[in-house]
């Protein structure tokens, strides 16, 4: 093995290129095919390439059905940001309140969260369905979706930012309450500056969680044309024929901001992984 | 005094998250017992004439007969993905900590597949698998088939196909923390073991497997829990089917709850689904303890 790798130093690395690349493969053919024409779709045997690029599937869909591809997105980005504000505005001060402040209940706290972000949504479902249906919220608007899908990000982002705060030197409170500052100040002034990337990992997956969901937005939102693009890919699919070229853009564009914060916050999201599903 | 008020201000800190929580968690959860004991149709749910029928609910379910059928296929298919995902997620997690270049540049490659909607996941494997997919294009092409197989209509191979496309999404959370727990494994075990004559084969059963030991407890915990809950994926690649085939405990819930309009029976479902990821939470909460104890 060692001789191996000494010799042929390159081998290891093509491997390990060619599993990827295999392993990704859906990726790529899936948007492969949202350039592709119906009829070559279905031709055999399959092009892997498409043989000319066709961007009809993209801009067909861009306004004249009752719910195109900039309609989805909008909705996903709406409910998206909307559940990561809620979700981050409300567990920053209570991950840095069970990380810093010795009170009883605090590790029951901790449990409480644990827990809770291993419930499935559709345990929720139902009861929520019911309750939002006597608030009002059932059919045209967001905040149902908005409001359940924060019920995800909330606890992940306590855990992952409670393990960020226990981190930092304790002296930064303890220095800048002797210059004055009260315990809120504090918070404000002197922490939450230093705490931007632990902050960023759990908006990050806020998000995410928001954007990945599918249960909610398509059984809370009766209006179609308000529904996130993951419920327009449900309905899509739903059809005896499907229309692949136009399914497979809407993929494409829901992957687009997945793909984009993978590039940029990598090493975060690695380690908002592994501190958030382990340590607890 | 002061005592008071940094117990105060500790708790006006955590107060709203856990007030929300409450409200949006906490509260369903109890009213999901409520509706399981109670009878909750679409006719009765505005009037709020709802009459108490006690454990009705679960008995017409199992007197049924769906529900322990719908069991047995989330067991089977939590187990077959965990198997699955953890072979290969611990293969990919050795290979990636060899240390050669780009080894972490792939290894953080792997990961997309983890943070893509399921909902995308799942409409690329109903295409990739459907009966001109690619996957029967290339089988034909290579002689290895005489016809196109019918992946998701058949029902052993829907299963087969949906804890292929489940895999897919779990191999980066295992190999990642697989990875992760390697490292903290100190190299210089390994050197002596190798300078005592250990093969790369006895050192992996002898030292790695050990080693992790905690950590794969851990990882086969979550992984039953993440599983065990799954839905869009199903939803989108099978609906339940072919003929409940690929019935989950959630699909079955949502199922009775959205489309037949029986909120009792499918808030029934999700109880029993609800106690039984209880009861591995336990089990990982305990785990953590005597982790965290050692």
């Amino acid at each position: 093995m060692k001789l191996l790798r000494r010799n042929v130093p390159w081998l290891l690395p093509v491997i390990s290129i060619l599993l990827v690349a295999a392993f990704l493969f859906p990726l790529y053919w899936l948007v492969v095919t949202s350039f592709k024409t119906e009829a070559e779709i279905f031709a055999t045997p399959q092009t892997w390439f498409p043989r000319t690029f066709h961007f009809e599937s993209y801009t067909e869909q861009l306004s004249g059905s009752s719910f195109d591809i900039i309609a989805g997105f909008r909705n996903s980005i709406v409910i998206s940001i909307g559940s990561l504000a809620i979700s981050t505005s409300l567990a920053i001060p209570a991950a840095y309140g069970i990380a810093r402040f010795r009170f009883p209940g605090r590790h029951l706290f901790v449990l409480l969260f644990l827990v809770t972000q291993m419930l499935p949504a559709s345990l929720l479902l139902t009861p929520l369905f019911i309750l939002f249906k006597h608030m009002g919220l059932i059919g045209p608007s967001y905040w149902s979706t908005i409001l359940a899908n924060a019920t995800a990000g909330i606890p992940f982002s306590v855990i992952i930012l409670r393990t960020y705060f226990t981190s930092l030197p304790k002296e930064l409170e303890e220095s800048a309450q002797i210059d004055g500052c009260n315990r809120w100040t504090t918070f404000v002034r002197i922490i939450l500056p230093i705490a931007v990337p632990g902050v960023v990992v759990a908006a990050v997956f806020s998000f995410l969680f928001a954007w990945g969901d599918l249960i909610y937005g398509m059984t809370f939102i009766g209006k179609e044309q308000l529904r996130p693009i993951t419920a327009g890919i449900y309905n899509f699919l739903g059809f005896q024929s499907t229309s692949w070229n136009n399914t497979m853009a809407f993929g494409t564009v829901s992957m687009l901001p997945v793909a984009l914060l993978f590039i940029f916050v990598q090493r975060y999201i690695v380690s908002g992984l592994t501190n958030g599903a382990v340590k607890g | 005094m002061m005592r008071m008020k940094e117990l105060r201000a500790g708790y006006l800190f955590v107060l709203p998250a856990l007030v929300y929580m409450l409200f949006f968690v906490g509260y369903p959860i109890v009213d999901n017992v409520r509706l399981s004991l109670f009878d909750v149709n679409v006719m009765n749910l505005a009037s709020g004439h709802q009459p108490y029928v006690g454990l009705d609910n679960y008995t017409a379910l199992f007197n049924e007969g769906t529900i322990k059928l719908v069991l047995l296929h989330t067991f089977v298919f939590t187990a077959a993905c965990l198997v699955l995902q953890f072979v290969i997620g611990l293969a990919l997690a050795l290979l990636f900590n060899l240390g050669f270049r780009m080894a972490q540049r792939l290894r953080g490659l792997v990961m997309i597949s983890w943070l893509l909607p399921a909902t995308i996941t799942a409409m690329m494997f109903k295409f990739m698998f459907g009966s001109d997919g690619i996957v029967n294009d290339t089988l034909l092409r290579l002689h290895l088939i005489g016809s196109p197989i019918e992946w998701l209509v058949s029902s052993g191979l829907a299963m087969f196909t949906v804890v292929l496309a489940n895999t897919w999404i779990g191999i980066p959370f295992n190999m990642i923390l697989l990875s992760t727990a390697m490292t903290t494994i100190p190299r210089d075990i390994y050197e002596s073991a190798a300078i005592d004559g250990a093969t790369a084969v006895r050192r992996f059963f002898r030292i790695t497997l050990p080693l992790l030991k905690p950590a794969i407890l851990s990882l086969l915990v979550l992984g039953f829990i993440y599983t065990f809950k799954v839905f869009d994926l199903v939803l989108i690649m099978t609906h339940g089917g072919p003929v409940n085939a690929t019935q989950m405990m959630s699909t079955y819930a949502y199922n009775l709850s959205f489309e037949q309009f029986k909120y009792s029976q499918g808030a029934a479902v999700s109880n029993v689904m609800f106690l039984v990821l209880l009861i591995v939470g336990v089990l990982y909460l305990k785990l953590l303890n005597r982790e965290e104890r050692e």
